[in-house]
């Protein structure tokens, strides 16, 4: 699984990192958020998902 | 020429406008029968014309607000107080009357592109790595806060707790000296409370004018005097090559103490009264805090939505999830509906603090989500932690506990009062501790943007 951020629909709700921190990355400057990149982990597939899940803007994309 | 060919108007108008409803959100049904109202409007009527306030679109439905509220290309937040555009209300409805707008609420009452140049100014100071750096000032405020009261075993968590830490930082992150909190305090809560025919209004409206004229003043004194803050990158802004003038840098501290107020201070007082009345959930928050402390703080967001809903106006006729929306048209869009939409939240008038999933839109969706949502949940936790901390048996008074009389605007309490085990001081009470984080702001420059400093310094 590999997990990416649509920078076009991320408002800096911050969900993401908060519900997996090790998987997203927030920019210092107005704290929108990337994926990390690569590969999730498999035993982080869940909280990738649950990452997408709690999105306000559905901006996680897993593939 | 029969009527209906002079006019069509109104019967095209009447058939699109539907369904209707007749719901006045500044009564005190929408607060006393809100349940009722969030389980009915987004089941029955997701999408209605509400017909309080000359007529309005009212979206309440969890996936309608998603589908709409996102839709900038079709929707304004403009209040063109002057006619200068296309004369639209801004975010209230009603909105207040013409002659009582000084200034427009700063971004969220302004579209793009100019919208986005000032956010790209303020996003510095708010991100959470430019909030994080504020961390032992909120600590400290926090502590300041309960030391004025821990030796009583009685503390109001609105007047005493919730109404000064959000203030003071607030000043902070502005450049404004902080002790001035009290200038501010009193008006930004009790303009949210007090009804226009309330006989109170003419004392709020003299406290208004007064915060209105001692931000003028600092905003000049800031121009020849510099001190870094949040005032200070918006007089140095560039805003496609204008620089904003007194009121335009008025307008945005406007926003940022009326939004940034009693928002933090609702949903902090809301809280205190839950986890008072749910003494096993208190004990569950305060034994697994690390595990708690994010998702408790979100599901208080949802429950409680301190800001139910904003205004919009169409700026383009458009179709969206079936519905004809025309040119000129207001919407408001119910966040605190939405985040009670079981087809999201499973029981959703449950609370539940390790809740997973939760897509709640307590700070707004799109270009305009709440720029300050990063203060607020730290202050939020700062001031929780505190009072679990350090008054671990508090119980809230239900007698004395005041909630507003019309949820309208904010969802908020004008008092809480509690009693508790008295417990030892730690420290100076605010006063002295205002004074003394007056210095260590100055000091050490703490209200600079993330760009310019990004490493926490301690207090001293």
């Amino acid at each position: 699984m590999k997990v990416s951020v649509d920078s076009n629909v991320c408002q800096g709700h911050t969900l993401c990192a908060m519900t997996a921190p090790d998987l997203f990355v927030l920019s210092d400057e107005d704290g929108h958020a990337s994926a990390v990149g690569g590969d999730v982990p498999p035993n982080r597939e869940a909280a990738a998902r649950e990452a997408a899940r709690t999105c306000p803007e559905q901006a996680v994309v897993l593939s | 020429m029969s009527i209906d060919q002079v006019n069509p108007a109104p019967a095209g108008d009447d058939a699109r406008r539907q369904p209707r409803i007749d719901v006045d959100r500044h009564s005190t049904v929408w607060r006393t029968e809100f349940r009722t109202l969030s389980d009915d409007l987004p089941a029955n009527a997701p999408i209605a014309w509400n017909e309080t306030y000359g007529g309005y679109w009212m979206v309440t439905g969890n996936k309608e607000v998603f589908d709409i509220v996102r839709r900038a290309d079709v929707l304004s937040n403009d209040n063109d107080i002057h006619f200068e555009r296309n004369g639209y209300d801004g975010i209230q409805i009603p909105p207040p009357p013409r002659e009582q707008r000084v200034v427009r609420g700063g971004i969220l009452e302004m579209d793009p592109p100019e919208q986005r140049y000032y956010r790209n100014v303020m996003n510095p100071y708010l991100s959470p790595a430019a909030v994080a750096r504020w961390q032992p000032v909120m600590d400290e405020l926090v502590r300041a806060c309960l030391d004025d009261h821990i030796e009583s075993g009685r503390i109001d968590f609105v007047d005493d707790l919730a109404n000064i830490v959000p203030a003071v930082l607030t000043m902070a992150m502005l450049g404004l000296p902080l002790e001035d909190w009290v200038v501010y305090c009193e008006p930004s809560h009790a303009t949210v409370y007090t009804h226009p025919d309330s006989p109170e209004i003419v004392r709020v409206r003299e406290l208004q004018n007064q915060m209105g004229m001692r931000a003028m003043q600092s905003i000049a004194q800031l121009r020849t005097d510099p001190r870094p803050g949040l005032i200070d990158g918006l007089i140095k802004a560039d805003i496609s090559g204008h620089s904003p003038d007194d009121m335009e840098v008025l307008s945005q501290v406007t926003l940022l103490i009326g939004g940034g107020f009693d928002t933090t201070t609702a949903l902090t007082a809301h809280a205190l009264e839950w986890l008072s009345e749910n003494p096993d959930q208190r004990e569950r928050l305060v034994r697994e805090w690390e595990e708690l402390r994010d998702s408790a703080t979100e599901e208080f967001l949802r429950y409680y939505t301190p800001a139910p809903g904003d205004g919009r106006t169409f700026s383009a006729d458009v179709e969206i999830d079936g519905k004809q929306f025309k040119e000129g048209e207001r919407l408001w869009v119910g966040w605190a509906t939405s985040n009670r939409d079981p087809g999201l939240f499973e029981d959703p008038h449950e609370i539940k603090l390790d809740r997973k999933g939760n897509r709640h839109s307590s700070f707004g969706l799109g270009i305009h989500r709440c720029i300050g949502s990063n203060v607020a949940r730290a202050t939020f936790k700062t001031m929780l932690k505190g009072a679990l901390d350090r008054m671990p048996d508090f119980v809230c008074d239900p007698a004395g506990a005041v909630h507003y009389d019309t949820t309208g605007t904010i969802n908020g309490m004008k008092h809480l009062p509690a009693t508790f085990t008295p417990g030892k001081r730690l420290g100076p009470g605010v006063t002295e501790t205002v004074a003394g984080l007056q210095r260590i702001v100055d000091e050490q420059r703490l209200a600079e943007p993330v760009t310019a400093r990004k490493q926490a310094r301690l207090t001293d």
